[in-house]
């Protein structure tokens, strides 16, 4: 609905393979890869709490679980006493390890046409193939995860060890599969595959089907000639005598799983308006279906429950206003009340709590529920499900929604969702109930390995009163990961910085964009650099224009691109807040 | 406190209840009744029961609950029909291909569009709302009922409503695809085997369904022709099953199609906007074809340049089905006074210039059976205005759909959304007063540069 | 019977072709317009005559000498309205508005204050006598686009040249750097609106500095004829402005704009300032008030500028300014559909405005606001002879102009869609030729 701005077709036709590195192979192997968390609460599954309980690790299983366990000889200890144990979560449906290369391109699109400049149109628009047309169901999960992406790191850091991984792209964008949080290969990670067919009403650029009609219709259409299809290979294969050999559209036949019931077809939709198209492709069709990325999913509860459709709701939600501290008011502006404005900021208020309530009305309704992070952004989930708790959804029901839902949903109760005995060893530990505030992430197994995260160092507070002209500030020389953040797409990469006390220079590279670019005209003043970089995409020269605020290890800040847009970066020192590298 | 309130209401209820009625019972009392069919009666009630007029006459007593409403003074009409709009929908073209009779602008309903309330408060109960005319066969619209209020796309259709279709004549197609791709059609010459050739394979296509229907019972071997839905919807076209709205503008254009459909037995055809209508007004007629134009819009593009805001006119004098549209949803707005200036422009009769927006719409898209004018046994659908609806002062104040009131000037909130966006609690500022652009071309972005070229 | 219709087409084809020969142009001479009500706009409503005279109301009462060779026209049952002036639109300087090589509105470049309206209109649009034979006899033609698009022309239309047409008043037209959208095409972020009204109003400012600084070097130069003057069209445009020759018509219309709009004439103390468009004047319609800015406001046939805002915000707008004590006249901003403006005037009059100030909105108020009220806007002895005849109310569609008069002339209620009309409603053939 909302035209991108021309950015994305930049940014999206363009890319390299992520550039994210894994953490560094020690070199050798670990000593040990049995485990006992010793003295720690145990969350055992939404509802069920032991104290002072031990979790036994081996072989990538769950052990033991229980009080006054013997620990075996050749486990390795940890004491968890103030620490709380949670079975790993699971992403619903998730682009996690999914590089953003993927994005397939569209023919003959180059942002708008330049004065004079005729705009053509791919003149296969019509009968385009089924890559720009965004149709290729058979594309698998597992031949596309990349490993190295550092999405799967970002979201195992929050506490994650599974996803079900989907193929990002526009109709139809492929079949999904489940995945640990960790491996070397896809297919080292892959726990299920052929999980879901996945389906969006994203229309292809430019060719058809290109809106949400288009999408509708042609979705139709596949269903019908998939069956036609099917039925003519089963004959053919029956007898083939006096028969034109079946077409084997793959594309078709990775609709056969759907038709025999066999596969969930995984809906993109996120407000009210996807929901019903879904529903009415779903009701027509007959096809077993998984809302998945609701937002405004409370009008449909009272559907949702009566026709029993699972659902994956999104983390998403708005940022939460900013309430203007008392006495920050405008200069000059009068204090004469605005009854429209109240008003109309009243109303504000209203939908934001129907959105932060969305989760606590499915779970009132006593309908299980997953998540999806899809179409939200992994580093707000942990303030969002603060703010969906404080709405009225519990720690149980945001617990199961991160847990036990989506592992039933995916057909994997045996294996995942609880801290139990048999179960596969993928917990999360943290230093505080997982949903209080200034809880930290402190340690993640995937399948029995080990992932542990350091507490974050409190920034330390800035020197009051530093006389002007003292000591320069600390040298902000070094390497920056940093992060753009362009309407929901990330866009990620390296920043290096020399420092020569005060004097700086530097270049930034990224993992969408090919080439190291310098840094133009950088000025470092107290604690904001600016600068400026040009780049060339597709034949045109575009500004960027870089204001980042330095905080010790890291930085936010603008990149705004004239004609284009202002977006926001945040980064952070390479190796941690002292960058000892 | 207030926010902890509204919270505990909202779990406790689990979710307000969205279902909401579709029909009510209403009694209008004393008002000047433009019944359109039946002449205009002073001193006279209306009595709409779940929906439906039971009842048009004096002194009716209601059944016991139903609403009563005073209007006296005031001038009661049948709800306005706009037989051209893009309201309330989420895709206007799928302009990707000459041909996409497939697509339905029914799939991207969106109750939520501000644009429904506001033509409400200009007296309007049903909209067709339609796919662009970047194509020569574009896909099916819908005809909706203005049920604002509800979340559910499915209170807005008009269940029942006759299938309808885009087509488009002319510069739009012409500029969509010959100039802006490179492909067929570049001329009028080009539409005409466009739109030939879709009826030509579509006739194919079914016949090869009829043939291996026939052949099924014999041979269980038989193998079925692909599904097409193009062809499928286009076969629909040529048995009758869809009434064919075409975008067209100039007589050779209009008149070609008239050829088109003659030749294949295409009988349901009404043409859109039809600038040039009145030029082949006698071949209009005599095909049964009808025409929605605009009041008195011309010269926004070339094709438009020798027409004549007496268009509407002349047509009903020719003896055509005549309606009279918006395309826009400012426009949409005032359908009474844009019908009021057939009365400047050719002198119709009251009668003449109502039916323009209420009957002959309902005549155009199929339902002149259920709206269209008040009498009994058709749908409750009535606005109310504070002067006679062809006065320029005229103010709707009241509009009823199937009974109930969705628009009360008295009972105004001013700020009517459905949809808040939490982040911008102040919406943007945003003018669209460019009265130049073809909102028939919206959704073809990628050619969003004639926009600024005009 | 086929010789009869034969004999029928004869005729017909005969009398085209006599009428044709006798194309009915608007011709001078003294008109007497007798037995009529005379909506003077200034003196109340009159019965009697009315003498046009050299291109002038010569007289206007019940007891009028008319001179012997005068033509009169009965105007027994009609009105006579002072013709309607549109406070902005493009008439004459576009043809066909998606051909863009017959729009004239809109040069190249940001600042082109010395691009001259009057210069492109094309006496011969085919819009003009669209237009005029509605009543809407004068309009403001307006350049559009970038900071100073150029110098508007107010024009009557009838004539031969444009300076036939023109009609004595020119407004220096500038666009107040917005921060609003511009429709639904507009996709740029709030930040981005931001920044680039920052940067426009950074050159609007700059440009005004420049041009007092060009006004008082020029100044001197007057006195001084060593100080050499250097061809600067755009400074000298807007040295006019400066120095209070030109009125400023600022285009604004966020509530936000206007307030910033008023701030800023004030601050730099420029006099003659016009707001045109004042889109959401109606938020912010004492602050107008209290500036003592006259406003032309239109098109009020137009969408809500807030999803949020009452539906009948922009039909309710000229009404609440007028009564906030805002001067207040009207425009369509249309090219080939100015003859809405009766409409846009209707509508404005019915949501609050009232038809006496609505009426004054499109005569005599765009009339004082051009300072040319002297001349036209309402119905004196003195005045221009630009007036019409109708069957009554003019903003009412039913309404029939029978006589139209422009600075003097006799103008035919003739067009291309009335020919049309004549031509179609009773086609020379039927669907057999």
């Amino acid at each position: 609905m909302k035209m991108r701005s021309w950015i994305f077709f930049f940014l999206l036709n363009l890319g390299a393979a992520g550039l994210w590195a894994q953490p560094a192979n020690p070199g050798y192997k670990p000593v040990t890869q049995t485990y006992a968390l010793k003295n720690a609460t145990v969350v055992v599954k939404p509802g069920q709490t032991l104290q002072m309980a031990t979790v036994i690790i081996r072989d990538g299983l769950i052990h033991a679980v229980g009080t006054n366990l013997a620990i075996p000889a050749d486990a390795k200890v940890i004491a968890a006493d103030s620490m709380f144990v949670y079975a790993g979560f699971i992403d619903g449906l998730s682009y996690a390890g999914i590089p953003q290369s993927r994005q397939p391109a569209a023919p003959g699109q180059a942002g708008p046409p330049q004065p004079g400049q005729q705009a053509q149109r791919p003149a296969n628009a019509a009968n385009p193939t089924n890559e720009q047309a965004g149709i290729q169901p058979e594309i698998k999960a597992r031949d596309v995860l990349s490993p190295q992406e550092k999405s799967l790191e970002d979201l195992r850091k929050l506490g994650f060890t599974a996803a079900h991984v989907v193929p990002q792209g526009r109709m139809l964008p492929g079949s999904g599969a489940l995945f640990l949080l960790n491996g070397n290969t896809a297919d080292e990670m892959l726990i299920k595959d052929n999980t879901s067919l996945f389906a969006t009403f994203n229309g292809a650029r430019g060719v058809y089907p290109s809106t949400v009609i288009g999408v509708m219709s042609k979705f139709r259409e596949l269903y019908k000639q998939a069956e036609q299809a099917k039925m003519q290979e089963a004959m053919f294969a029956a007898n083939p005598a006096g028969m034109a050999k079946p077409a084997n559209n793959k594309s078709l036949q990775a609709f056969y799983p759907v038709l025999d019931k066999k596969q969930s077809v995984y809906f993109a939709v996120d407000d009210i308006r996807s929901i019903h198209r879904a529903m009415t492709l779903q009701q027509e069709l007959g096809f077993p279906i998984v809302m998945a990325g609701l937002k405004q999913g409370w009008y449909v509860v009272d559907m949702i429950k009566s026709k029993n459709i699972p659902v994956l709701l999104s983390v998403d939600l708005p940022k939460a206003k900013e309430t203007p501290k008392a006495g920050e008011k405008k200069e000059g502006e009068a204090t004469k009340p605005d009854p429209e404005k109240e008003q109309l900021e009243a109303r504000a208020t209203e939908e934001m709590k129907k959105l932060e309530s969305q989760a606590a009305v499915f779970a009132g309704k006593g309908i299980s529920f997953g998540f999806a992070t899809y179409n939200g952004k992994p580093a707000e989930l942990r303030d969002n499900l603060r703010r969906m708790i404080k709405n009225g959804l519990t720690e149980d029901q945001a617990l199961s929604a991160l847990t036990t839902t989506p592992a039933a949903m995916l057909g994997m109760s045996q294996a995942l969702g609880t801290v139990e005995k048999g179960k596969m060893a993928n917990l999360m530990v943290s230093d505080k109930p997982y949903f209080a505030e200034k809880s930290n992430v402190r340690m993640v197994f995937v399948q029995g390995n080990l992932f542990e995260y350091e507490a974050p160092k409190a920034a330390p507070a800035a020197a009051p009163g530093r006389p002007a002209g003292g000591p320069p500030a600390a040298s902000v020389g070094g390497k920056w990961d940093y992060a753009i953040d362009a309407q929901g797409d990330e866009y990620t990469g390296v920043l290096t910085i020399t420092d020569n006390g005060g004097a700086v220079s530097g270049s930034w590279s990224s993992s969408q964009i090919p080439g190291n670019n310098p840094m133009n005209n950088p000025v470092l003043k107290d604690n904001q650099l600016t600068f400026s970089s040009q780049i060339n995409m597709q034949g045109q020269d575009l500004t960027l224009e870089f204001d980042l605020r330095i905080q010790g290890g890291s930085f936010t800040g603008k990149v705004s691109i004239p004609q284009v847009g202002t977006f926001d970066i945040k980064g952070s020192r390479q190796g941690g807040p002292n960058g000892l590298e | 406190m207030k926010n902890s309130l509204l919270l505990l209401s909202f779990l406790l209820l689990g979710v307000w209840s969205f279902a909401q009625p579709r029909t009510g019972s209403i009694l209008l009392k004393n008002g000047n009744v433009l019944t359109v069919t039946k002449g205009a009666l002073q001193n006279t009630d209306v009595l709409i029961v779940n929906g439906k007029f039971t009842q048009i006459g004096k002194n009716i007593v209601a059944p016991a609950g139903t609403k009563v409403v005073d209007v006296t003074g005031k001038f009661v009409m049948p709800g306005i029909i706009d037989a051209h709009s893009h309201i309330a929908i989420d895709a206007v073209n799928e302009g990707t291909a000459p041909v996409t009779a497939e697509v339905w602008v029914g799939d991207a309903l969106d109750p939520l569009d501000i644009s429904i309330y506001r033509a409400l408060a200009g007296g309007v109960t049903s909209v067709h709302t339609m796919h662009g005319s970047a194509n020569a066969i574009g896909g099916q619209c819908e005809t909706i009922k203005l049920r604002y209020g509800s979340y559910n796309p499915e209170d807005l259709r008009m269940e029942g409503a006759p299938r309808t279709i885009k087509f488009a004549l002319g510069e739009n197609p012409m500029r969509s695809h010959g100039e802006g791709r490179g492909i067929q059609p570049r001329t009028r010459m080009g539409v005409e085997q466009v739109i030939r050739k879709a009826f030509a394979e579509a006739k194919d296509y079914d016949a090869a369904w009829a043939k291996y229907h026939a052949e099924k019972a014999s041979n269980p071997r038989a193998l079925p022709p692909v599904y097409n839905r193009r062809l499928e919807t286009v076969a629909d076209i040529l048995k009758g099953n869809i009434i064919i709205h075409c975008h067209s503008y100039r007589a050779d254009e209009i008149y070609m199609l008239l050829n088109v459909c003659r030749d294949f037995g295409v009988k349901k055809l009404c043409f859109q906007h039809v600038n040039e209508g009145f030029k082949v007004a006698p071949e209009l007629a005599d095909f049964g074809a009808g025409a929605s134009v605009f009041a008195d819009w011309w010269a926004y593009k070339f094709e438009v340049y020798y027409s004549t805001a007496y268009n509407a006119a002349i047509l009903t004098r020719n003896g055509v089905v005549t309606s009279i549209n918006s395309d826009d949803a400012e426009l949409m707005r005032h359908l009474y006074h844009e019908a009021a200036k057939s009365q400047h422009f050719g002198d119709l009769s009251d009668d003449e210039a109502l039916a323009l927006i209420t009957i002959n719409p309902a005549k155009q898209l199929g339902v002149e059976n259920r709206i269209g004018s008040i009498e009994v046994g058709k749908e409750g659908d009535v606005a109310v205005f504070d002067q006679h609806p062809l006065s320029v002062y005229a103010i709707p104040q009241l509009t009823i759909v199937d009974g109930i009131i969705r628009f009360d000037r008295q009972n105004d909130k001013k700020d009517m959304r459905l949809e808040v966006d939490p982040a911008q609690p102040i919406p943007a500022f945003n003018m669209e007063d460019h009265e130049h652009v073809d909102r028939c071309m919206q959704g073809t972005e990628d050619l969003w540069y004639y926009l600024f070229d005009h | 019977m086929r010789n009869k219709t034969g004999f029928l087409m004869l005729f017909l084809l005969l009398a085209a072709t006599v009428l044709s020969a006798q194309v009915a142009k608007p011709r001078k001479g003294t008109f007497a317009l007798t037995n009529a009500t005379i909506e003077t706009i200034t003196n109340g409503t009159q019965k009697g005559t009315l003498l046009i005279q050299n291109g002038k109301i010569a007289a206007i009462g019940s007891s009028v000498n008319i001179p012997a060779g005068t033509e009169t026209f009965d105007c027994s049952g009609l009105t006579i309205y002072p013709g309607m002036i549109d406070g902005g639109s493009t008439v004459g300087l576009s043809e066909v508005s998606s051909v863009s090589l017959t729009n004239d509105f809109d040069e190249i470049g940001e600042i082109t204050p010395q691009m001259e309206a009057l210069t492109a209109v094309n006496p011969n649009g085919a819009a003009i006598p669209v237009t005029r034979v509605s009543g809407v006899t004068t309009t403001l033609v307006v350049p559009e686009n970038g900071l100073l698009p150029g110098t508007a022309a107010l024009i009557n239309l009838v004539g031969y040249t444009p300076d036939q047409m023109y009609a004595g008043a020119k407004v220096m037209v500038m666009n107040y750097p917005s921060g609003g959208r511009r429709g639904f095409f507009d996709q740029r972020s709030e930040e981005d609106i931001k920044k680039e009204v920052e940067r426009n109003q950074k050159a609007m400012n700059e440009v005004f500095d420049q041009a007092a600084l060009f006004a008082h070097i020029d100044s001197a130069a007057q006195k001084d004829p060593s100080l050499k003057k250097a061809f600067n069209p755009e400074m000298q445009a807007l040295a006019k402005v400066i120095r209070g020759e030109l009125p400023l018509m600022i285009e604004v219309n966020s509530a936000e704009d206007i307030k910033a709009a008023i701030k800023w004439v004030q601050e730099r103390k420029l006099k003659r300032i016009i707001f045109s468009g004042v889109a959401e004047g109606w938020r912010v319609a004492d602050e107008i008030a209290k500036a003592g800015i006259p406003v032309i406001t239109g098109p009020i046939l137009a969408l809500p500028t807030r999803a949020s805002d009452p539906y009948d915000s922009r039909y309710a707008n000229p009404g609440l300014m007028h009564k906030a004590g805002v001067k207040v006249a009207l425009r369509t901003s249309s090219a080939e559909n100015a003859r809405r403006l009766p409409y846009n005037a209707g509508f404005a009059a019915a949501y609050g405005m009232g038809k006496e100030a609505a009426l004054r909105a499109v005569t005599i108020v765009p009339a004082q606001i051009f300072g040319v009220d002297k001349e036209m806007g309402s119905l004196e002895v003195g005045k221009d002879a630009t007036l019409f005849v109708s069957t009554g109310d003019p903003f009412e569609t039913k309404t029939q102009i029978k006589y139209l008069f422009i600075d003097g002339y006799m103008t035919p209620i003739d067009s291309r869609h009335i020919q049309l009309y004549n031509e179609f409603l009773n086609r020379a053939t039927g669907v057999e030729k």
